[in-house]
């Protein structure tokens, strides 16, 4: 597929390398590439010279110079022509660094859907580039590159075709024509004015010559017709021949005129590549400005208790995201949180002020503080598409604030029926519950599920009163809200997770017997992945309930962690005590809590708990099936009945989870991430597979309800185990993320062009 | 070249923290628009106004590098005509403002975003896919 040396990062001028550090290892040098290119130059510039030394002589002479000068010109704009198409940096785009895509994990979705001009466009996870590919762009397989507004590999040139250097392709195509239509034209009076002495060799060449100008000139001027089309409907060979816009709308393009004169008229495009690295002479050093909160603005927070600031703040928010397109929400840093545990402490301050919960600095930075961006960055990540529409945000937000008033009435008879098992200490106390409480609905304004969730079940959760909250929550946000109910679930049983350092600091003692106890559905609730973070996190600090930085890792950032931030926890794990890895293990397909389940040491669930658990795990059904086989598996011993349903195996899990030492810890539970019938692929880390992956990871729920080597998926080596766990994810996401880009995108034609709309094939 | 340090700058830089990506608006088509939606991560950092004028501001100049202008017109037909010999010696109209560009992210770096912990990167170095902010741990809060 890739051919030549140093053929990605572009041609030209520019012939600058990477702009990473890294060099990429020079590729094979295949010879068949310039095969074409080779014979192209060979007959453009062997023909056009022996036509001017051959028949332009006679013809200056018979009829005027003004023929050769005209020839020559023509010619001369085809030669420059052809080099700026065979030797300009198409538009290549840079690999994207390592910081940006940190956020999207393995359980990212393969697709984020962007509206333009009201159509639903897919924007394709790019897993060599490592970015989402722009609108237009395509990865050429040729030159191994994404290419902005990507033409075609034109092998003739040598080069793909894309932005920058579309104009000279064209102009390279109209000049060619002219060319080959004056070379014939020449050529045949030549031949009529000599018809006696045509065995001449100047006329023997000239005959060769029209030969094969006549030759060429069928295709070429076909290729320039097409082209000439293409232009003027404002599309690219990639989108015409893959038919995207077959029946629907094509949203680039600008009328005919404009068209036209956007590719001949506009200014040349800056190429990204080798381009000079600015320095930064910016230096930066604390102490830091703060933005100053009017007096208004801190009345406003504390008195009307975050709600109705949260509520404010999330319509307005929502409907600039619905006008934004929800995948284009800047992807939530909670990683970076994570990444970075010296992150800065001064949230602490604000979240008392802003959030009105228990200063909890990654409660803060998860919550999208009060704008659903982060809901819509945690349900793209998680599950893309289908959350990024409006309507489910909008769900989500009623949902959260709706519950949010029956989580607090639930939040303090919760709390404290339920015994404390948790060894660890509880720091936090009946000031912890009320700031949990206040947090958890100002949480769920703002992640509308994702990140409420979490922060419901990080505070003092009282084991029934999320469920409660949580049922709701999850039964209409996407899975997000899942996630964030388990990772709510899991902070509360683990202060293991960064995310959850915070919230378990805070949760009282009596929350840990109820974590202990609810331990199933704790996990089952808590999104998967995510949380295996948070947990291992959480589960290496268990008895210290507090001391560890608030990490940003949010339950439901986890799944942003960055694997590097995952694999030092997760050691730690198995050390932990059984309800940590529980819950980790859940939600971490990769986590290997290798610990016995610590279900064995808990008591059994209350219970109310019990009947509470059947709501969230009615919104858990949601959950691929996928899901379900991994989130059983936590319980180690996966009974029959758990095949069924999600929360009923939660049930059935947890409680054999306590009774029994279960070896294998959960990790497959990879929590509600996406309603069942989300089929969306999500792309891998270094391969895009997702669809061959979702499609076999699909099938393995189906064969027990607990992924069979659970070992395997326990040990953190076994990160194919894990991929499943977030193709199953994925793929339920996708198939909602389809369907809801089919179904949101501008009605019918929104549908079709989100059928259409496919990722380009084009073989560049 | 003798460079010399102050002792200011001996000292270390800060930690980064964070990175927020301000990602594309595509409302409008392959046009090159940021979105000027405030990230909830640099509420505690920055002004909401402020970052969205910034943006504003950038999304305006990258709207005037694209324009469809006499400029752009009289610099293709140049091209053109000198078979684009004319690039060798002569900045494109979209290099310039790139530059003006550069220019003024510096500016807004040296003037409002580095006093608060923040970076900006300038987008192109992303393939205009981006606006990179840079949070920096702020450690006179650290506990």
């Amino acid at each position: 597929m890739t051919g030549g040396s140093s053929k990605s990062g572009g041609r030209g001028p520019s012939l600058s390398p990477l702009p990473h550090a890294v060099v990429p290892p020079s590729r094979p040098l295949r010879p068949s590439r310039y095969v074409p290119v080779s014979a192209a130059t060979f007959f453009l510039v062997g023909s056009t010279t022996l036509f001017f030394c051959f028949t332009c002589p006679w013809l200056s002479e018979r009829f005027s110079v003004a023929v050769p000068i005209y020839n020559g010109v023509i010619f001369l704009f085809v030669l420059a022509n052809f080099c700026m198409a065979t030797f300009m940096d198409p538009g290549i785009f840079p690999r994207a660094e390592e910081d940006e895509d940190k956020e999207d994990d393995f359980r990212a979705p393969l697709y984020k859907t962007v509206e333009i001009r009201g159509i639903q466009v897919r924007m394709k996870w790019c897993s060599t580039c490592r970015f989402y590919r722009p609108p237009r762009c395509s990865h050429c397989s040729v030159c191994d590159n994404c290419v902005e507004d990507f033409d075609h590999h034109c092998p003739w040139v040598n080069n793909c075709i894309g932005r920058r250097n579309y104009r000279y392709f064209f102009l390279f195509l109209l000049s060619l024509t002219a060319h080959i239509m004056a070379v014939f034209g020449f050529g045949l009076l030549f031949i009529l004015y000599h018809r006696q002495n045509i065995d001449r060799l100047h006329a023997i060449v000239t005959l060769a010559v029209m030969c094969v100008a006549g030759l060429f000139f069928i295709p070429v001027a076909g290729l320039t017709g097409f082209h000439i089309v293409l232009v003027a409907r404002g599309r690219t060979t990639n989108e015409q021949v893959t038919g995207k816009f077959r029946g629907g709308v094509n949203p680039f393009t600008n009328g005919c005129w404009k068209n036209v004169s956007h590719v001949l008229c506009s200014s040349q495009a800056p190429r990204y590549l080798g381009r000079k690295k600015c320095v930064q002479s910016v230096f930066v050093q604390p102490p830091f400005l703060r933005p100053q909160l009017t007096e208004a603005q801190l009345a406003a927070k504390i008195l009307d208790n975050g709600i109705q600031g949260d509520l404010h703040r999330s319509k307005s928010s929502l409907e600039m995201m619905e006008s934004q397109s929800c995948d284009a929400e800047p992807p939530p840093p909670p990683k970076p949180e994570l990444r970075y545990p010296g992150i800065t402490r001064g949230n602490t301050e604000d979240c008392s002020l802003l959030n009105k919960a228990p200063p909890t600095p990654t409660m803060y930075k998860y919550r999208p503080t009060y704008s659903p961006s982060k809901n819509h960055t945690a349900f793209t990540h998680a599950y893309a598409n289908q959350l990024s529409r409006g309507e489910s945000v909008g769900s989500a937000r009623d949902s959260s604030s709706s519950t949010s008033s029956l989580l607090q009435a639930s939040q303090q008879p919760g709390f404290r029926s339920q015994p404390s098992l948790d060894q660890r200490d509880a720091s936090s106390d009946q000031g912890g519950e009320e700031g949990g409480g206040e947090r958890r609905e100002g949480a769920r304004e703002v992640a509308g599920g994702g990140i409420p969730g979490y922060s419901l079940g990080g505070r003092s959760y009282p084991s029934f009163s999320d469920p409660t909250v949580l049922a709701g929550v999850a039964s209409r946000s996407s899975s997000s809200m899942h996630t964030s109910a388990g990772a709510a679930q899991v902070s509360e049983a683990t202060t293991t997770s960064a995310s959850f350092k915070s919230l378990a600091n805070q949760t009282p003692p009596p929350h840990h017997p109820s974590r202990n106890g609810s331990l199933s559905y704790d996990s089952l609730l808590a999104g998967g992945d995510d949380f295996d973070k948070e947990v291992v996190a959480g589960s290496g600090v268990p008895e210290v309930s507090a001391g560890r930085p608030c990490t940003p890792a949010v339950g439901y950032s986890s799944p942003f962690l960055s694997s590097q931030q995952r694999d030092p926890e997760m050691p730690s794990l198995s050390s932990q005590s059984p309800h940590h890895h529980h819950r980790t293990a859940y939600h971490h397909p990769f986590l290997h809590r290798s610990s016995s389940s610590s279900t064995s040491s808990s008591p059994p669930p209350p219970p109310e708990r019990e009947r509470l658990l059947a709501e969230p795990h009615a919104g858990a059904h949601a959950l691929p099936a996928g899901q379900t086989a991994g989130s059983l598996s936590s319980s180690a011993q996966p009974p029959p009945h758990h095949h069924h349903h999600h929360h009923h195996h939660h049930h059935h899990s947890h409680h054999h989870h306590h009774h029994s030492s279960s070896t294998s810890r959960p990790p497959r539970f990879t929590g509600p991430h996406a309603p069942p019938h989300h089929a969306y692929p999500y792309r891998t880390r270094s391969t895009d597979t997702p669809l061959g992956s979702s499609s076999t990871s699909t099938t393995h729920p189906s064969r027990s309800p607990y992924p069979p080597p659970l070992g395997k998926s326990l040990s953190y080596s076994s990160a194919a185990a894990a991929e499943m766990q977030y193709r199953l994810v994925r793929k339920a996401s996708a198939s909602a993320g389809a369907n809801a880009a089919g179904v949101g995108g501008g009605g019918g034609s929104g549908g079709m062009v989100g059928g259409g709309i496919q990722t380009p094939k084009f073989p560049g | 070249m003798a460079e010399t340090h102050s002792l200011q700058d001996m000292r270390p830089q800060a930690a980064v923290a964070a990175k927020v990506f301000i990602q594309r608006d595509y409302t409008n088509g392959t046009v090159c628009q940021f979105q000027t939606k405030f990230p909830s991560e640099l509420e505690t950092r920055i002004d909401k106004q402020q970052f969205e004028e910034t943006v504003r501001m950038l999304n305006n100049l990258y709207a005037e590098a694209e324009k469809l202008g006499s400029q752009s017109y009289i610099e293709g037909c140049l091209a053109c005509l000198t078979a684009y010999t004319v690039f060798l010696c002569m900045e494109t109209h979209y290099e310039k403002i790139l530059k003006k560009i550069a220019k003024y992210i510096q500016e807004q770096n040296d003037k409002i975003y580095a006093p608060r912990g923040l970076l900006l990167t300038d987008p192109i170095e992303r393939g205009l896919r981006v606006i990179e902010v840079t949070i920096f741990e702020d450690r006179s809060l650290t506990r």
